[in-house]
C-alpha cells in the first residue's frame, strides 16, 4: 500500500481553520447554552406553572433526541417552521446549542436543589429578596458543585460539534472530509483527523479532570 | 403570694400572637398559639420535639405563611406582600440550628452581607460595622477565615453578628446551641447573655434548661401545637401548675 502523507502537510491551511471553527463551534455553543441551562433549570422551578410545563417540555425533547438527527433537522425543518434561511454555521450553532442548553439545564437545575434549603432562608431572613438569593447565594454555591458536570460536556461537545459536518459546516471534521474526497488519500486524512481531534481533546480532557479533583469532592 | 409584673408590661408589646395556627396537609404543627413579647424581654420556648416550637419562629418572619390567627409585629400585622415582609424582615433576626453561614462567603462577608445587599451600604462602612461586630462576639482574629474553617461555636457566634448587623429590633434563636459540641456551647450561651444584658429583644427555643432557668424573662411550654403553660421561669421551672410540664421537665433530667 502506498500512502502519501504530504497531503496532510500540504493541506495544513484548510485543517488549521476548519480546527479552529471547530473551537470557535465549541466556545459559542457554551457561551449560549451556560446561560440558557440557567435560564431553563429557573424556568422549569417557575410558580408560574405554564412557564415550567415550557421549560421541562423543551429540555425532555431536545436532551432526548439523537444529535445527528437534530443538526438535519435544524438545516431541513427550522427554516420552514421559522421563515429563517440560516447560514450552516448558524444553523449548527443552533442545533447543538438546542441540545446542550437541555443538558446544562439538567446539570444546574441539580446543582441548585442539591444547595440546602436553609442557605436560602438565611438569606431571606436578612431581607434579602429571591432574586437576590439566588443570585448571591445559591449560584455561586451551585456553580462550584456544576463545574466539573460543565467541563465533561464541553469535552464531549467538542468531539460531537463533527456532527455538524453532514450540513456543510467547515469544521475540522467537514474540511478533513473534503480533502479526502478530492484526494483520495482516505487512511491518510482519518488518521490526520484522528491526531487533530485527540492532540486538542487530550489536553481538554486533562484540563476537566483537573477541574474535577479541585472542584469534585468538596463539602 | 407576689404578683408577677413582665418587663416592659406598661408599654405596647413588640409581638402578639393571637391564636395562630399553621398546618402540614391536615396535620395542625400550631394549633391555636397566643403570647405576647414585651420589648427588651428574653422568651423562652420550650417543649418536647415536633411541638410546634420552630413552626413559631419561623412564621413570625414569614419564612413560613400562618392558616389562621394573626402574628402582630410592633402594632402590626405581618404583611403578605413580599417588598413589605422584607422591610419586616430586616427588624428581625434569625440564628439557625445548623448556623447557615455561606460557605463561599469569609466570616467578614458573612456579617457584611446584609448590609451591602440589603441596606445598599457602601462597603467600606459595611466593612467596619461588620469588623466591630465580630470583635463583638470575640472573633476579631477570624475575620478573613471561611466557616469551613471555622469551630462549630465559632460558626454561630458569626451566625449571631451577620443577624445584628441588621440592627434587628428582635432576635429569633432556634436551637442555636444544639448541633454544638459541648465544649463550645458555653460560648455561644454567653454571647446570647450578653445581648439579654444589653436589652436586645429575644425569642429563643431551647433545649438549655439552666439557660431558660437563669436568663429568660418569660417561658412557654409547648406540646403538640398548643401552649401547655407560660409564666416566669421561677413558676415554670420551681412550681409548674401543669403536670405535663413537669412531666417534660424530669424527662430532661430537671428536677425543681
Ligand atoms: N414543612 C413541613 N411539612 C410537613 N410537616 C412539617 C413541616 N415542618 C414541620 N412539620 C411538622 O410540624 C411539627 C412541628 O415541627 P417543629 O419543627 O415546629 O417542631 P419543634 O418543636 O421545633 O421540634 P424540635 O424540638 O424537634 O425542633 C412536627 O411534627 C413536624 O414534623
Ligand atoms: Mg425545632
Amino acid at each position: 500500500m502506498n500512502l502519501d502523507w504530504s497531503i496532510v502537510w500540504q493541506s495544513r491551511g484548510p485543517l488549521l481553520e476548519g480546527a479552529l471553527v471547530t473551537i470557535l463551534l465549541t466556545a459559542l455553543t457554551m457561551m449560549i447554552a451556560v446561560p440558557g441551562g440557567i435560564v431553563l433549570a429557573l424556568m422549569r422551578g417557575s410558580r408560574l406553572r405554564p412557564v415550567a410545563w415550557f421549560a421541562t417540555g423543551f429540555v425532555e425533547l431536545f436532551r432526548n433526541l439523537p444529535l445527528l438527527l437534530l443538526v438535519y433537522w435544524a438545516f431541513y425543518v427550522m427554516p420552514v417552521l421559522t421563515g429563517l434561511g440560516l447560514p450552516p454555521f448558524a444553523t449548527g450553532l443552533a442545533a447543538l446549542c438546542l441540545n446542550v442548553s437541555a443538558y446544562n439545564s439538567e446539570t444546574f437545575r441539580s446543582g441548585i436543589n442539591s444547595i440546602r434549603r436553609g442557605q436560602s432562608e438565611a438569606g431571606l431572613a436578612l431581607g434579602m429578596s429571591r432574586s437576590e438569593v439566588f443570585r448571591q447565594i445559591v449560584l455561586p454555591q451551585a456553580w462550584r458543585r456544576v463545574l466539573p458536570i460543565l467541563a465533561s460536556t464541553w469535552v464531549s461537545l467538542f468531539k460531537d460539534t463533527s456532527l455538524v459536518s453532514v450540513i456543510a459546516v467547515g469544521e475540522l471534521a467537514h474540511t478533513a472530509m473534503q480533502i479526502r474526497s478530492q484526494s483520495f488519500r482516505v487512511l491518510e486524512m482519518l488518521t490526520a483527523m484522528a491526531a487533530i481531534y485527540w492532540l486538542l481533546g487530550y489536553p481538554q480532557a486533562k484540563i476537566v479532570d483537573w477541574i474535577h479533583r479541585k472542584y469534585g469532592v468538596r463539602e | 403570694m407576689t404578683v408577677f409584673v413582665r418587663k416592659n408590661a406598661d408599654k405596647p408589646p413588640m409581638l402578639v400572637y393571637e391564636n395562630v395556627k399553621k398546618c402540614y396537609g391536615t396535620f395542625m404543627a400550631v394549633n391555636g398559639v397566643s403570647l405576647h413579647v414585651n420589648a427588651g424581654e428574653v422568651v423562652c420556648l420550650i417543649g418536647p420535639s415536633g411541638s410546634g416550637k420552630s413552626t413559631l419562629l419561623r412564621c413570625t418572619n414569614a419564612l413560613e405563611t400562618i392558616d389562621g390567627g394573626e402574628i402582630r409585629f410592633e402594632g402590626k400585622p405581618l404583611p403578605t406582600k413580599d417588598a413589605e415582609i422584607r422591610q419586616i424582615r430586616q427588624r428581625m433576626g434569625m440564628v439557625f440550628q445548623s448556623f447557615e453561614l455561606f460557605p463561599h462567603k469569609t466570616a467578614l462577608e458573612n456579617v457584611s452581607i446584609g448590609l451591602t445587599t440589603v441596606k445598599k451600604m457602601a462597603t467600606e462602612k459595611a466593612r467596619t460595622r461588620a469588623i466591630a461586630l465580630l470583635t463583638k462576639v470575640g472573633l476579631a482574629d477570624k475575620t478573613a477565615n471561611y466557616p469551613a474553617n471555622l469551630s462549630g461555636g465559632q460558626q454561630q457566634r458569626v451566625a449571631i453578628a451577620r443577624a445584628l448587623a441588621m440592627e434587628p429590633h428582635v432576635m429569633l434563636f432556634d436551637e442555636p446551641t444544639s448541633a454544638l459540641d459541648p465544649e463550645t456551647v458555653g460560648e455561644v450561651l454567653n454571647v446570647m447573655r450578653n445581648l439579654a444584658q444589653e436589652g436586645m429583644t429575644m425569642i429563643v427555643v431551647t433545649h438549655e434548661m439552666s439557660f431558660a432557668r437563669r436568663v429568660a424573662n418569660w417561658v412557654v411550654v409547648f406540646e403538640r401545637g398548643q401552649l401547655l403553660e407560660q409564666g416566669p421561669p421561677q413558676q415554670i421551672f420551681e412550681a409548674p401548675t401543669i403536670e405535663r410540664t413537669r412531666d417534660f421537665l424530669g424527662h430532661l433530667g430537671w428536677s425543681g
